[in-house]
């Protein structure tokens, strides 16, 4: 697959006076399973938005680098596997629906294939003709790492990943995170232990609730 | 501290030279007076939108807070001179030729300004951030901006208007007595000093406010 | 950046999307319908047929056009902004297809509603029979610019406090001189006077902001 590099100068987000991301630097280089740490609001949720380019840092420089080529932030979305907690689907239409339009909308070839691909790779492939209305919040975490995965990219970022999965969707995200480390790069931001443990490098941010700046 | 006394020095001067000294436009009589402070406020909320966008645009190209605070506060002193302009327009309306409002040219004019700045700063107050509610309100000013042309091609097309244009041509020369002219350009100068002074003021206190908290919530980190 | 093909696969899916999304609910396209023939009824009971006064019939159409429009317009921003979708959209293409995409859908939108109204108005009021191909003209470059106006101001106010409440005060200023186009152009083609003038306006105007738009837009979710 392809070779990442991350590489952050400063970057912070200021949000208000004081609240925010701090300024934090660090250089990721080449595949593996990274983990991004920190108490509540100290930014771990805003670090992967900003590398999934759907927040500018206020100061700093964030760069993200595929195969020796500079990815800029309108361009992220395309190397980017992005899945959190407040990500939210349609509820009007089915689980494959979403995909499709999702696959439709990123111009991949062969939609329906990429999608029953990535359902199955969560465990979700049965229930493609489901309103998401209908789902669980368990099911909805899983059809979040489909989303993510849909279009094979080379970063995955993944957002508290374990969160309202029972052990079956937990066994499925590290199976994922472990098939994925190999070939490409993947960030978790998560508090859970058990996450932590995944890693072999990880991201300390500064500040937030509990920590002094 | 001096520009300060000058500043104000030569707009008492000239306002009384304007009331006692220079004569009153034959046309207008006793309402002559009200051109002295009603044109300058019309001038200066004109010239507080074009600042105000002006400084949005700047912001959007190099996302510097410095602009917002010089586009906000020029927002808000616009609106009040705007505000002035308009009932100060009205009142003259009234007193020349019988009513209120008849959304001529002119009228149409100022009032669109006065939405402008009414919504640019609606929008502001319901946003929270100030890099969220720099941006936004900077995209609203410049969509505010590319429509103003189109008002001023549309406006004269509908409407005849009842501005007193054959009397004082506010556009080019001005055909009157020189008295009223240099008393007029002296307060249109000291209106315009009074308008860039208070912005100064306003944009001060923006910069210290937004220092203030920052100094005030890392005291709170670190105190934690 | 997208290639061109890509750009407008997104924009094509997305209105894709809009439009089935509203085929399955269709509380977006009833609540307008219903605002407008509202808004119709209200008018032409207080007012009752004017066939002889084309000036006021001219401003009276395009009031319940705006009306509806400011109703119902903004729905597609809010609504993911509400439903939480917007990031979503935000990972699957670039803001500018985005917009043009809702634009796009916005126009149908319109278009329907106008479909409905548009009759209804002329036989309740009792109009009298408009030059067709200018009367149409004007209607569609005057939704045109409504539709262009009303996407950038709904993709703006989406992600405020006030939302709909602030949506018709904040596009007012932008509606204004398109207004006092299309309703002089209508006016005028009931007169029988030129409305070459006020076309050309209406179209430059939509031009000017659509162009302004599509560098606006991707300004416009950075957060």
């Amino acid at each position: 697959m392809a070779a990442i590099r991350i590489e952050a100068r400063a970057v912070a987000h200021r949000f208000a006076p004081g609240r925010g991301l701090q300024p934090v630097t660090f250089v990721h280089d080449g595949a593996g399973c990274v983990a991004v740490l920190g108490t509540n609001g100290a930014g771990k949720s805003t670090l992967l938005r900003m590398i999934a380019g759907l927040l500018r840092p206020t100061s700093g420089v964030l760069e993200i680098r595929v195969d020796g080529a500079d990815v800029p932030m309108p361009a992220r979305r395309r190397v980017v596997g992005y899945a959190s907690p407040e990500l939210a689907f349609y509820d009007e239409f089915t689980v494959g629906e979403n995909l499709a339009f999702v696959a439709d909308a990123r111009g991949m070839d062969g939609p329906a294939a990429a999608v029953r691909d990535a359902l199955d790779r969560v465990g979700l492939l049965e229930r493609i003709d489901d309103r998401v209305a209908a789902l669980s919040s368990g099911m909805k975490q899983r059809l979040r790492l489909a989303f993510a995965l849909l279009h094979r990219p080379p970063l995955l970022l993944l957002d508290e990943p374990g969160s309202h999965l029972d052990d079956v969707g937990r066994a499925v995200t590290e199976a994922i995170v472990a098939e994925h480390r190999r070939t490409g790069l993947v960030l978790l931001a998560t508090n859970e232990p058990r996450e932590r443990e995944l890693a072999d490098s990880r991201i300390e941010l500064r500040g937030g609730l509990g920590h002094p700046a | 501290m001096i520009a300060r006394t000058t500043l104000f020095l030569w707009i008492a001067v000239w306002t009384v030279l304007a009331l006692l000294w220079a004569p009153l436009v034959p046309a207008l009589a006793e309402t002559t007076r009200v051109l002295y402070f009603h044109i300058p406020a019309a001038w200066i909320s004109v010239l507080a939108l074009a600042w105000s966008m002006g400084h949005s645009l700047a912001y959007l190209k190099r996302r510097r807070l410095e602009h917002d605070d010089q586009a906000s506060a020029a927002a808000e002193l616009g609106l009040v001179f705007c505000i002035g302009a308009t009932i100060s327009g009205s009142l003259w309306a009234k007193a020349m030729w019988g009513s209120y409002w008849n959304w001529d040219p002119r009228e149409t004019s100022i009032f669109f300004v006065l939405l402008i700045y009414g919504a640019y700063l609606a929008l502001r107050s319901s946003i929270e951030g100030d890099e969220r509610r720099a941006r936004l309100s900077a995209v609203y000013s410049a969509a505010a901006f590319v429509t103003v042309p189109f008002l001023m091609f549309i406006v004269p097309r509908i409407y005849f208007s009842l501005h007193p244009d054959p009397i004082i041509n506010t556009g080019g020369k001005i055909q009157m007595d020189p008295r009223i002219r240099i008393s007029f350009f002296a307060l249109l100068i000291g209106f315009t000093g009074l308008f860039f002074w208070m912005l100064s003021l306003r944009v001060r206190v923006l910069r210290v406010a937004r220092r203030f908290e920052a100094v005030d919530a890392e005291r709170a980190g670190s105190a934690a | 950046m997208p290639t061109r093909e890509s750009s407008f696969a997104a924009a094509w899916a997305i209105l894709r999307k809009e439009c089935r999304s509203e085929w399955r609910t269709r509380y977006g396209l009833n609540s307008a319908l219903l605002f407008a023939v509202t808004t119709l009824t209200a008018v032409s009971f207080a007012v009752g047929r004017m066939g002889d006064r084309t000036d006021v019939l001219a401003a009276l159409l395009w009031v319940v056009i705006l009306f509806a429009a400011l109703a119902s317009l903004a729905h597609t921003f809010v609504r993911e902004v509400e439903g939480h979708t917007l990031t979503l959209l935000r990972l699957t293409a670039a803001a500018t297809p985005i917009a043009v995409g809702k634009l796009l859908f916005n126009l149908l939108f319109l278009g329907v509603l106008e479909l409905v109204t548009v009759p209804l108005f002329l036989i309740l009021m009792g109009a009298p029979p408009p030059h067709w191909g200018l009367f149409l003209g004007v209607l569609a470059l005057g939704s045109a610019a409504l539709a262009t106006a009303a996407t950038l101001v709904g993709a703006v106010i989406a992600q405020t406090r006030g939302r709909g409440a602030l949506f018709a005060g904040v596009s007012l200023p932008l509606l204004l001189p398109l207004l006092a186009a299309a309703v002089s152009a209508t006016r005028a083609q009931w007169s029988g006077n030129p409305v070459t003038f006020e076309l050309r306006l209406l179209a430059a105007y939509t031009l000017a902001l659509l162009a302004a738009s599509l560098l606006l837009y991707d300004h416009l979710w950075e957060d």
